[in-house]
């Protein structure tokens, strides 16, 4: 198969032809509106990834701590992020191929507990599967592995890096200092990249990453309708678009898809379970991405939703103030430290985190919470103690179990499914029967 | 006191969160700020009259009460801590100053705000790379920080106070300097298990009381004959390490420790601090945000290699031991990319993994053996 008219990688042709064999089954069925939205959106990444591969123009690596429209704001750079191929690889490939470059990481002498994401990534570079960059942004977020990855990633290709560092809160004066710290790296930028940073474009980018925020936004209050008017494994993708597609047309038109849908199905008046939902839970931390019809089996096997995960909240905060470079920069770094799903959350005092979850618990009348800790997220296993008194103390009964996010070997599925039915059935069914 | 009455008196200051200097300074009426890490300068507590302790875990029988708070993903040092203070066995300090050290460190801040609830709790936020474009922000927290320790113990940290203890720390700098240049010789006069017994102490007893000893001690070490049986000499660098009995499990093997780049270790002290005109916290913003970078910083990986490979140098070392504390990413990244630029240096490197407070186990004298032999020693 080839993309583009080309030969690729293995890799990267089994998640082209994931993109569109998902498409040939589901591109026509009115019920997949934000699905299909999305799917079309990780293939149109994939044909501009390799475009610019083929045109010679630049690419900038970035990490999933930091929000892409800076370097959009280039003439003609593309952005990716080092996490792109991990993500489509469980969404839309094959899973083998993911674990392959964990492993390949591992042998590279790797430590098993970084994180399987930014293994993946490591595997993917010495695979040879990326583009080389040009140059490389990263933000101190949202975690010490991705830190791990950095250095990694710098050692590997040698090509120059820049770190913009995300202090510990999300105040006005921290907003302040990242901003500044965004407006020293555009000539960074512009010299690596040999490409000049347009005001008026980044004004542009900042309106179009305005406009998903506002079909997000609206996304997010759809799902509080009970019953939940779209599936769960829909709700987590929000993360993939932010990262991937901020400030970008395509993550317009994936958000409008998921307002779309969840309007017209609330319209409808259809819900995601079929037969009606019993069960409705706020899934914190991460979700599991190797296997999305694992999500289906909870839906229709439990009769669980999940309408809304730590991936899946959209904060309001998002919106950027386009009137002056400044203010843009400003509102750049108030998306970056109190919107991108897990740095809001996981890089200051634990209060963040759990307030979060308190609140989606009550927004989404949850009847308990699913804390599935990833195992390499530990600024969140760190927290596990006191998010337990929280959950507790509001009432809220909260199941917790550790697995991986990206590698199914660690935690399989049917354990996952043993832990949630049980949980269901001794915990959460005598509880609703009681009231 | 004979050389191996000082060692003694080291290693009972190093062997439970409490000492007798401490308790005296205590007895006394005097203060203790309880910090984690190198970038939290102790030189601003001594200047507020505080006696600085860095925390660890040294005394924890296990990590129940860390557990019943924080995954076993966490690393047992973290855990070993926060069982400490979870108990109350540190309710000696009159507070804490932490910093987004690392994801595990930053949890147990949320711990001791919310748990251990000392009088004083403070938390600074570091930079991650050590750039003059963002050192304006570290020295602003630091002002902050003195700010908040004026204002809460009803003190005055005046520029006469900081210019004190930065002479006081440059005195312990200096005395640690010189035993790091005995080490040079061939036939150091200390181990490394030692070596590491002492400046682990330097963080937990009055400095004058330290450097005190430190001069008797070096007193002996200076025409002492040294120790020449050894099979190679070796670099002992990585994550944090106040666990001396690790380092003897190591050199039983014949791989003497000649210089520990760890926290605790070289890492903690670095050079002086200059004499210089001008703001002192300034100054002592400088040392500490430029010094030898930890695995935390970004962008400064060339000079974490240059210092390396600098000490290997000097100290006429055969290779570097990397240890770090199972669970820890950044240290995890440094020992994929130490492991690849040393092989391109041509220094024999072996990383080992470990737990808190566990000495050396078989595995790990086994490995060491084998690197031993590998390097033809």
């Amino acid at each position: 198969m080839a993309i583009l008219g080309r030969e690729r990688q293995v890799d990267w042709e089994v998640v082209y032809e994931g993109a569109n064999g998902l498409l040939d089954l589901y591109e026509k069925d009115p019920e997949s509106k934000g699905m299909n939205a999305i799917i079309k959106g990780f293939r149109q990444f994939t044909d501009n990834l390799f475009a610019a591969i083929d045109e010679g123009r630049p690419v900038v690596w970035h990490n999933c701590g930091c929000s892409p429209e800076l370097i959009r704001g280039l003439e003609d750079v593309q952005p990716m992020p080092i996490e792109v191929l991990t993500v489509l690889q469980d969404l839309l490939g094959d899973v083998k191929h993911t674990t392959d470059l964990i492993d390949g990481a591992e042998a590279h002498g790797v430590a098993p507990e970084v994180c399987s994401i930014d293994k993946a990534a490591i595997g993917a570079v010495l695979k040879d599967l990326y583009p080389q960059p040009a140059c490389m942004l990263y933000h101190n977020t949202p975690c010490d592995s991705q830190i791990a990855a950095i250095k990694a990633m710098t050692e590997l290709t040698g090509k120059p890096m820049r770190l913009m560092d995300i202090p510990y809160l999300s105040g006005d004066r921290e907003v302040k200092y990242l901003a500044k710290q965004l407006r020293e790296a555009i000539p960074f930028l512009e010299e690596h990249t040999g490409k000049r940073f347009d005001w008026e474009k980044f004004r542009e980018v900042c309106e179009e990453s305005n406009r998903t925020g506002e079909y997000l936004r609206d996304w997010n209050e759809l799902r509080r309708h009970k019953p939940c008017p779209q599936v769960s494994k829909m709700v987590a993708l929000n993360t993939a678009l932010l990262v991937a597609f901020s400030g970008d047309p395509e993550g317009t038109a994936i958000a409008k898809g998921f307002r779309d849908e969840a309007k017209e199905r609330i319209e409808r008046g259809e819900s995601s379970v079929e037969g009606g939902e019993l069960y409705r839970a706020v899934w914190y931390q991460d979700p599991v991405w190797w296997d999305l019809q694992f999500y289906d089996w909870m839906e229709s096997e439990l009769k669980l939703v999940i309408p809304m995960d730590l991936f899946g909240y959209y904060a309001s905060e998002a919106f950027i103030d386009t009137s002056t470079p400044e203010s843009m920069l400003e509102g750049l770094a108030r998306k970056d430290l109190r919107v991108l799903p897990m740095s809001r959350q996981f890089k200051g005092p634990i209060d963040s985190f759990i307030d979060d979850y308190l609140r989606l618990c009550k927004d989404y009348q949850a009847d308990f919470g699913i804390f599935a800790g990833h195992v390499a997220c530990k600024h969140g296993l760190g927290g596990i103690g006191l998010f337990r008194e929280a959950s507790r103390e509001a009432g809220i009964p909260l199941l917790y179990f550790e697995f991986d996010m990206f590698d199914p070997r660690v935690t399989p599925v049917e354990t996952i499914q043993d832990h949630i039915t049980h949980f269901v059935e001794d915990v959460v069914r005598p509880r609703k029967e009681a009231a | 006191m004979g050389k191996n009455e000082l060692l003694k008196t080291f290693q009972e200051v190093i062997q439970k969160p409490r000492n007798a200097y401490l308790d005296d300074w205590i007895k006394s009426g005097n203060k203790v700020m309880g910090y984690y890490c190198s970038y939290i300068p102790e030189e601003l507590f001594t200047a507020a009259g505080f006696l600085p302790y860095r925390i660890r875990g040294a005394g924890s029988r296990d990590s129940s009460e860390g557990d019943a708070y924080m995954s076993a993903r966490l690393c047992t040092f973290v855990r070993q801590t926060m069982s400490l203070a979870l108990r109350g066995e540190m309710n000696f300090l009159d507070g804490v100053v932490l910093a987004q050290n690392c994801d595990h460190i930053r949890r147990a801040g949320d711990l001791f705000e919310k748990k251990v609830k000392l009088p004083f709790y403070s938390f600074i936020s570091i930079p991650r790379a050590p750039k003059e474009r963002l050192f304006d922000w570290y020295l602003a927290e630091l002002k902050r920080l003195k700010g908040e320790i004026e204002g809460h113990f009803g003190l005055a940290i005046t520029d006469q106070k900081l210019n004190e203890s930065i002479a006081l720390h440059n005195s312990t700098r200096e005395r640690i300097r010189k035993l790091y240049e005995l080490r040079k010789k061939d036939a150091p006069p200390i181990t490394g298990e030692e070596a590491l017994t002492v400046t682990t102490a330097a963080h937990l007893m009055p400095r004058q009381e330290f450097n005190a000893l430190m001069d008797e001690l070096l007193g002996h070490l200076r025409d002492a004959k040294g120790t020449g049986d050894y099979r190679a000499r070796v670099i002992i660098t990585g994550g944090e390490l106040d666990n001396p009995e690790f380092l003897a499990g190591i050199e039983q093997q014949g791989a003497l420790s000649v210089a520990e780049v760890v926290c605790f270790g070289q890492r903690s002290f670095g050079d002086p601090i200059p004499d210089a005109a001008g703001d002192p916290l300034e100054r002592i913003a400088r040392h500490r945000f430029f010094q030898v970078p930890c695995a935390r910083m970004v962008e400064c990986f060339d000079d974490q290699v240059a210092t390396l490979k600098n000490t290997v140098r000097e100290f006429k070392a055969d290779g570097i031991i990397f240890q770090r504390m199972k669970f820890c990413d950044p240290w995890a990244g440094d020992a994929h990319n130490l492991h690849w630029r040393m092989r391109e240096e041509g220094i024999p490197f072996l990383a080992l993994d470990r737990e808190y407070q566990v000495p050396a186990s078989g595995q790990v004298k086994t490995r060491v053996q084998a690197f031993l032999e590998k390097i033809g020693k």
